[in-house]
């Protein structure tokens, strides 16, 4: 296991006082406190050394997250096409007693164009106290949430960008008034543990980001918590150890992946596991005071097989659930991200999230307006199965979608051109739910689940634009494109059949 | 993401229209309230299936029996004393099926004995065996204690639940805490 860089910053900032990464004009680094009763890290700071290979942005392994990033049409002002990540390496160290993150992110990165800077998002109540490019200190701007690093640079060079910073991250305000989430990010319980929900965007309230949907990249953590608490992330754990009672775990994401589906979340937790039948080991991280909410989620592994029978093999190569302080459910790249309500930890939102590692994190929408795009497919597949579950027929489970439909409509706007404020809201779920059915009732059931199917496949861990899907679809189904036009960007709702 | 739970407040828009006979607001409000109503049974059943058996049954009781919820507290505070009643009265019959079968024929063998295999594995069955016995002599301390103690409603709710003075719930549960703490397992 690699060397937790921040871990190395910790027991040298306990050890020496002020620490020697640290620019040393904050207050708070001089006593980085750790929770009480936690052995003090500090007698040893002689480390097991470095043993991975320095990042190398030309290697040929990191072309599949080549982007075509974009300014947002909704939300221009979160993301700057300037910068393409090829993979994140971040390495946190949470402090809860001082509610300190002390962050190391490692960009590797393509240059878009050739000019003096580069921009990224980073929350502003994080400090920055050194940015290299290519290992050369470089001059840098940290205004409001806009990080500008100042260095000349040649479009499509792949650099190498080291950005150090600490501090305590805040949530940023949702673009929406959902009931069930306010803020997205970092979010910090009253008892000191972290998670995460940060769509459409909020990444950047704890690392240097290019957040927004279109710039796919690979991502590798390093966590570090005071133990027993443990740091959760995407993809698989590949090392846990601990030092003087700090817990430290590395998590690596194996294919590309949008800011929005990343998550972390540190705390006390305990892992269950079970199997589906296919052989996909499924991992449930589970708050270590409510170990019965476990046996709920073991119904993942049906949903799974459920899925996999109508989407094709699963996309990625591993699957975990995360229960958090949420209320809401995250289709988190291979590891979902759930609060702990009835309704999130239901099987059918289950399904859901599980239908998004397809409709969503495998194909992903460019821009904000085509979110239809993820959330029309994965509820059109909880509805199916929520109509097998039942025993109920799909169209009656759309008669109940039709009528949400047409209020939410009104409200919030056609589900390819609603109110930016209104992010999220039922226009973008129920809408192109029924308009999936309508399709399915011209085209047939089998050339519709073909359809369904072929799409992920068509051009997997990358983006797509409202016109290439449409394109794909009228080309395929012979449909007027009318009648995908009219279901996603008509004030009111079509007829249906 | 996940679409939007129903708030306790459309929930209780929707229980009022489906008390009205307004069969599609019954309808949405059964879809929308199954989760809570799974896990309520979980807390007695947790033996997956059959809370999933309470649940169905529950959420019958709920389509019966919704012209009975008096409105004045919230819809899903009703809802869990169904749900609590129902997986009761589940968990009586599969005892009873257990009890009935003779395990010495053969047949046995082939339907599982709950007492092994499902209501027996789960962490609240010297609790229910509790409920069962003060059920007897103090019917009316039942209510209160499980809404209490498994669900950790607040006094006044409960009181308007079961629609009692404050003071008789505080001293029910206190009377019946006292009956049931012996025959419950350590570990409670």
């Amino acid at each position: 296991m690699r060397l937790p860089r921040r871990l190395g910053a910790l027991l040298l900032t306990t050890a020496l006082g002020c620490g020697l990464l640290t620019a040393c004009n904050d207050d708070s680094s001089g006593d980085a406190a750790q929770p009480a009763g936690s052995p003090t890290p500090a007698r040893d700071v002689s480390l097991p050394d470095e043993t991975k290979a320095p990042p190398d942005p030309d290697d040929p392994a990191l072309d599949p997250a080549l982007s075509r990033p974009v300014e947002d049409s909704l939300y221009p002002d979160v993301g700057d096409p300037s910068v393409d990540a090829l993979r994140y390496d971040l390495d946190l160290a949470w402090s809860p007693d001082s509610r300190t993150l002390d962050g190391d992110a490692i960009i590797e990165l393509r240059s878009t164009e050739s000019g003096d800077h580069l921009q990224l998002d980073l929350g502003e109540p994080l400090e920055v106290s050194s940015v290299t490019l290519d290992g050369a200190e470089v001059e840098f701007q940290h205004v409001g949430k806009d990080l500008v690093v100042e260095a000349p640079v040649t479009k499509d060079e792949r650099y190498v960008l080291d950005v150090a910073y600490s501090g305590t991250p805040q949530p940023t305000p949702a673009p929406t008034n959902r009931t069930d989430f306010s803020t997205t990010g970092w979010t910090i319980t009253p008892d000191g543990e972290t998670w995460t929900m940060q769509e459409p965007y909020g990444a950047f309230t704890w690392y240097p980001v290019n957040d927004q949907p279109s710039d796919k990249a690979y991502y590798d953590f390093t966590l570090t918590v005071p133990s027993p608490w443990i740091g959760i992330a995407n993809g698989v754990m590949t090392a846990q150890k601990e030092y003087g009672g700090l817990t430290t775990t590395a998590w690596h994401l194996s294919k590309p992946a949008s800011s929005y589906v990343v998550t972390v979340a540190m705390g006390d937790y305990t892992r269950t596991t079970n199997t589906t039948q296919s052989g996909l080991e499924i991992s449930y991280w589970v708050p270590s005071d409510r170990p019965e909410l476990a046996s709920g989620l073991q119904a993942a592994a049906a949903g799974l097989d459920w899925l996999k029978n109508l989407l094709g093999p699963y996309p990625f190569d591993s699957l975990g659930f995360l229960l958090n302080d949420s209320r809401s459910g995250m289709e988190t790249q291979t590891m979902i991200s759930l609060g702990a309500t009835d309704y999130t930890t239901s099987t059918a939102v289950l399904v859901h999230e599980m239908a998004h590692q397809w409709y969503g994190d495998e194909v992903t929408p460019q821009d904000w307006r085509d979110v239809w795009m993820n959330e029309g497919m994965a509820m059109y597949l909880q509805g199916c199965w929520e109509a097998a579950a039942d025993g109920r027929t799909v169209d009656a489970v759309m008669d109940h979608y039709a009528e949400l439909e047409r209020k939410a409509r009104a409200a919030a706007g056609p589900p390819a051109a609603y109110d930016p404020q209104q992010f999220g809201q039922g226009n973008i779920y129920y809408g192109p739910a029924l308009m999936w059915h309508e399709l399915r009732k011209k085209i047939g059931d089998d050339a519709f689940w073909k359809l369904v199917r072929a799409w992920p496949a068509r051009a997997p861990e990358t983006n797509a634009t409202y016109d290439e899907y449409l394109d794909w679809l009228v080309n395929r189904t012979h449909v007027h494109r009318s009648f995908f036009d009219s279901w996603l960007l008509d004030p009111t709702t079509p007829p249906r059949s | 993401m996940t679409e939007a739970a129903a708030t306790p407040d459309e929930i209780d828009d929707l229980a009022r229209r489906a008390q009205d006979g307004d069969r599609d607001a019954l309808e949405l409000l059964l879809a929308a309230i199954r989760p809570r109503t799974l896990n309520v049974c979980r807390g007695v059943l947790p033996f997956t299936p059959d809370a999933e058996d309470a649940c169905q049954d529950a959420l019958i009781k709920v389509a019966e029996k919704i012209g009975t919820w008096n409105r004045r507290g919230r819809f899903t505070t009703w809802l869990h004393v169904v749900a609590v009643n129902t997986a009761r009265s589940t968990y009586r019959r599969m005892k009873n099926q257990a009890v009935a079968a003779d395990p010495t024929e053969s047949q046995a063998m082939q339907r599982p004995d709950p007492r092994t295999t499902s209501v027996i594995a789960g962490t609240r069955l010297d609790l229910l065996e509790a409920m069962e016995a003060l059920e007897r002599d103090h019917p009316q301390f039942v209510e209160p204690l499980l809404l209490r103690d498994v669900y950790g409603l607040p006094y006044e709710e409960i009181a308007q639940i079961v629609d009692a003075p404050l003071g008789t719930i505080k001293a029910q549960i206190h009377h019946g805490r006292r009956l049931v703490r012996p025959m419950l397992a350590e570990s409670q």
